[in-house]
């Protein structure tokens, strides 16, 4: 074995080997592709879970703490609101107002002046004593102890100022603010109707302190606490205010907390600028509703356009007074971390376990192949031994020693191939056996065959000669048979012959061959009928060879599977036979000359020696009229004479024409009775008539009714006058079949084969000529019929008359009546 | 649930416009120089007792019907949870809508244990008031009191707690400094403000 049907297929198909290695190794990344997909998409998945739910907890907390630094702050600010100096001030400011004495133009002049940067106007308002409680509180000194405001919050005031209840600027810490504010929205959201309300505005950008801030207005209700006497109004910094506590939280790279209000605008961003939007609009509504929670958002609201997780929480306290109401508008932290960062625990964990999947692919392959080569080592010995075994060359046994199912086989592929050969063995010397037994039956046939004196021929499909026997070989002369002899090169043949011999060979001539007909070569040929069906010589099974004839016979011999059957050839040589056969029936005409001749001459004595009777009589009679009744008895015997004669040529009357006319069957059958009827006896004779209508046939009518007449004759005279006649017409495929049955004792079975041969006849001599039903049947064959005859002992015979039936030619009754009314019904003495 | 909150309000409207039309109705009358005036501790006493009506038929035609059959509580934080407002907050915003509508009158419910600080007496008078009533909580206390020149009839009527939802919320809120209120007990006062001008 040099080399393997493996190696030698690897480029149509996969081996075992690879197909071994390729296996384990889709055993092993399938799982591990689908479990690394399930881990990181899992893994993701939960990521975001966890990640939302901390969000939102970080946003919750952070909103409570902002919320809280808000309340803190109003708190602070409720401080001031509720001092009574300022109260009972803006009370006397409230009551004055009210007092038709004063001066408007007074505030108007202040006015002016404050506009006008007036310093003596600034001054007024600056520093008045309620400017200075606002500096003291703004500095700590009414905080309970311990409890000084923080410096972030200190420095993140922008503006503290106080309005009457008319709107107009009453004390205040800094120059900045204006001097009316009672068409402002946070003043009549704070004054509210003199109800008094918390009022934060949302964040804006003020120019007077040049930054982003809301602001905390508190109405300043009276000392009855029943309507609002003036508004506090604290600006605060936004950013400066939340930063310290929004920017401490942070958490990895990119986490951090932020404040936003309802439009999504920026209050403090450790990232984003203050009072800038969030970049993604449609952002906003998904992280400002009015409770805490976490989405999953498409963008990060920092310009980033990944997939963010966000979580977003209210600030319900502060929201609840944000522009005057919760539903005007709401602050809400929100809290994020870039998807980067987030989902990078997961992207570690995804690219080192695809390394280890690496390592472990390679480690797969690794230990398929070393496996494959485990598994395929062993199966490639087998299949050497089987192929081995295949070619009869194993002679050791295989050596597998795995221990596993291979070694199995191995031990059986071993036991099989012992077991083979002893089969073998047992095979080879049957074979031999029965070699030496086909020899032995060769050599009996042969011999046979050669014993044989009849010449054999075995040809095959080429005609190419594969046997001669010894009679064969002595009769035409063979010495020694070649390899490619042809059948016709042995035997010398006339061209004709051969020819027709061929044509027999190419039908398969064994299936054709037929037996020479020896009943009707040897029975005695009617001598009256002309041979116009007389066979063609070739026809015969003879064979002209040199000065002999052979007949010969076709068969078939079959042969091996797939060989085309041989052809037999039998000759059998007939030269004496076929001189004895010609003797015979040279005899056998003599002999029926001899029955003519005889027949003939018993038929003509009587009334020939009538005839010279007379005549001698004649020769001395005087009387003339004895003389003349003399000469009617010879004229009487020489018609007599002239009627046998004709009888005996079947020529009864010669027909006006010889062409053939239509006629029904049934009306030339019923005159034909008519003319029996006159001639024989039939009294007791019962008829039955079943025909099948008017069935046209081509006939010369005459001729067909002397044939019908003969027949009737027959049947009657077979019935001896006495029984019942059946006439039957039937119509079956283009033929016209009548039957003409009688009750008579039947024909025997050695006369049936007889009746139509001339002279032959049971009746005694000079009753019958012998030749009724030779002429009826030669009528009937003219027509292109034929007739037979059954018989059945003491029952009767019935004579079926064929006919072929005229379908071309309308029924030509006129043409028969004309020619039947022409012919005169003639007396028939048939046989 | 903006159904409630809508029929709440209308009710709301409706009934105190009503009691406030008689009111200003009595105020015209006593204004009119020919016709006998009224005085304000009659006014405040009519509007508590409508006051009370209202508060008592929310209650319990209102509230507690809803609560028990499962279809709506009532709970503090009502705007944000799309509840029913306790019958205090009833009170107390039905109150800022008068403040608001500008008839002049205010009341509010005061106490000594309030839940949130600005529900504290306000002044020296609502104080002294408050341990009277509760004494004598049947009675109520009234006086003129001043804001600066300003003149006003001031009547403090007891204030119980009326159903369990009171006692509940100030027992369990944890912003409430008292938390052993007990039914029928007095939790604090209605103040009634009405100016004398």
């Amino acid at each position: 074995m040099t080399t393997t049907p493996t190696s030698s297929l690897s480029g149509t198909r996969w081996g075992l080997k690879t197909k071994v290695i390729l296996s384990m190794l889709l055993v092993g990344i399938i799982p591990l592709v689908v479990g690394l997909g399930m881990a990181f998409w899992q893994g993701s998945q939960e990521i975001r879970e966890i990640s939302g739910e901390s969000f939102k907890a970080l946003a919750t907390e952070a909103a409570r703490k902002l919320d809280l630094l808000v309340v803190e702050e109003i708190s602070h600010t409720a401080r001031i609101a509720h001092d009574p100096t300022i109260i009972r001030e803006l009370e006397r400011r409230r009551d004055a107002s009210s007092d038709p004495k004063r001066s408007i133009s007074a505030l108007a002049d202040l006015e002016q002046r404050w506009t006008e940067r007036d310093p003596a106007a600034l001054k007024s308002l600056t520093g008045n004593t309620l400017s200075a409680l606002l500096h003291e509180y703004y500095a700590g000194v009414y905080s309970p102890p311990g409890q000084l405001l923080p410096q972030v919050v200190r420095a993140s005031t922008k503006m503290l100022f106080l309005t009457d209840a008319q709107g107009a600027l009453v004390a205040t810490m800094t120059d900045h603010p204006a001097f009316r504010h009672q068409d402002t929205r946070w003043w009549q959201g704070a004054f509210n109707k003199a109800v008094g309300q918390l009022y934060i505005e949302d964040i804006r950008f003020d120019d007077q302190v040049n930054t982003y801030v809301f602001t905390i207005s508190l109405p300043i209700m009276d000392s009855l606490r029943y309507e609002t006497v003036g508004v506090l109004h604290h600006v605060i910094d936004a950013k400066e205010f939340f930063s310290p506590s929004t920017h401490a939280i942070r958490f990895g790279k990119t986490g951090h907390v932020m404040l936003i209000d309802t439009n999504g605008i920026v209050i403090s961003c450790p990232i984003l600028p203050t009072g800038v939007p969030l970049s993604d609009r449609n952002l906003t509504p998904l992280v400002t509703p009015q409770h805490p929670g976490w989405v999953e958002a498409s963008s990060d609201g920092h310009g980033g356009q990944s997939t963010s997780v966000i979580g977003f929480a209210p600030l319900l306290e502060t929201s609840r007074a944000t522009n005057g109401s919760i539903d005007s508008g709401s602050w809400h932290t929100f809290v994020w971390q870039s998807s980067d960062e987030l989902f990078a625990p997961i992207q570690h964990l995804l690219t080192w376990v695809m390394v280890f999947g690496a390592v472990a692919i390679v480690l797969l392959a690794s230990l398929g192949y070393v496996a494959a080569g485990r598994i395929v080592t062993p199966v490639r010995q087998l299949q050497q031994a089987a192929q081995a075994i295949g070619r009869g060359e194993l002679q050791t046994p295989i050596q597998i020693n795995t221990g596993d199912e291979l070694e199995d086989l191995a031990r059986e592929f071993t036991r099989m191939n012992t077991q083979l050969k002893a089969a073998f063995a047992g095979l080879t010397d049957q074979v031999k056996l029965k070699t030496q037994e086909f020899q032995v039956l060769q050599q009996s046939t042969d011999q046979i065959l050669d014993a044989v004196p009849t010449p054999i021929v075995l040809i095959d499909s080429h005609q190419i000669v594969r046997y001669i026997n010894q009679t064969a070989r002595e009769a035409f002369s063979v010495r020694e048979t070649s390899s490619d002899t042809s059948l016709f090169s042995i035997l010398s043949l006339d061209p004709g012959v051969q020819k027709q011999l061929q044509t027999e060979f190419q039908m398969n001539g064994g299936t054709s061959a037929t037996m020479p007909d020896i009943e009707r070569e040897t029975a005695p040929r009617d001598p009256l009928q002309p041979r116009t069906d007389h066979e063609p010589a070739g026809h015969r099974s003879e064979l002209p060879i040199g000065s002999r004839i052979y007949h010969y016979q076709w068969f078939r011999l079959p042969t091996k599977p797939g060989e085309e059957d041989s052809i037999g050839l039998v000759l059998r040589d007939i030269t004496d036979e076929s001189r004895l056969q010609d003797q015979l029936v040279q005899a056998e005409k003599t002999g029926s000359l001899g029955v003519l001749t005889a027949g003939i001459g018993h038929e003509l004595n009587n009334p020939l020696f009538g005839i010279i009777g007379l005549g001698e009589i004649l020769q001395d009679e005087q009387d003339l009229e004895h003389i003349k009744s003399y000469a009617r008895d010879i004229v009487a015997h020489g018609r007599r004479m002239a009627t046998i004669i004709r009888d005996f040529t079947g020529v009864t009357d010669r027909e006006a024409s010889d062409k053939p006319v239509s006629v029904p069957v049934e009306e030339v059958l019923d005159k034909a009775l008519a003319t029996a009827q006159a001639t024989v006896d039939m009294n007791d004779v019962v008829i039955h008539k079943t025909y099948a209508g008017h069935t046209p046939v081509l006939v010369l009518p005459d001729q067909l009714r002397q044939a019908f007449v003969n027949l009737l004759t027959n049947a009657i005279h077979a019935m001896k006058g006495t029984g019942a006649l059946t006439l039957t017409t039937v119509v079956s495929d283009h033929m016209v079949t009548t039957t003409i049955a009688d009750s008579g004792p039947g024909i025997s079975k050695q006369h049936l084969s007889k009746v139509f041969d001339p002279f032959f006849t049971t009746k005694e001599q000079g009753e019958g000529s012998g030749l009724g039903l030779t002429v009826a049947r030669r009528i009937i064959r003219k027509f292109g019929g034929d007739i037979r005859i059954e018989c059945v002992e003491d029952r009767g015979a019935a004579c079926h008359v064929t006919l072929p039936i005229n379908t071309s030619t309308p029924p030509l009754g006129d043409t028969w009546t004309t020619s039947a009314s022409r012919s005169k019904p003639q007396p028939s003495h048939s046989s | 649930m903006d159904y409630f909150r809508f029929t709440f309000q209308a009710a709301t409207v409706a009934l105190l416009l009503g009691g406030f039309w008689t009111v200003a109705a009595l105020h015209a009358a006593k204004e009119s120089p020919t016709t006998i005036g009224i005085s304000p501790q009659k006014v405040a006493d009519y509007i508590h007792a409508i006051l009370e009506a209202d508060r008592t038929f929310y209650t319990s035609h209102i509230v507690n019907r809803l609560q028990e059959k499962g279809i709506v509580a009532s709970t503090e934080q009502w705007e944000q949870d799309n509840t029913l407002p306790l019958p205090a907050q009833f009170l107390q915003h039905s109150g800022r809508l008068v403040a608001e509508s500008g008839s002049g009158i205010r009341y509010r419910l005061i106490g000594f244990s309030p839940i949130y600080q600005r529900n504290a007496p306000a002044t020296e008078f609502e104080r002294k008031a408050l341990d009277v009533l509760k004494r004598q909580p049947d009675r109520p206390v009234t006086g003129i009191v001043s804001s600066g020149k300003k003149q006003y009839f001031q009547a403090i009527y007891s204030d119980r707690a009326v159903s369990s939802a009171c006692i509940t919320c100030h027992n369990s809120h944890p912003l409430s400094p008292k938390q052993d209120f007990k039914l029928n007990d007095v939790m604090g006062g209605i103040a009634i403000i009405i100016p004398l001008e």
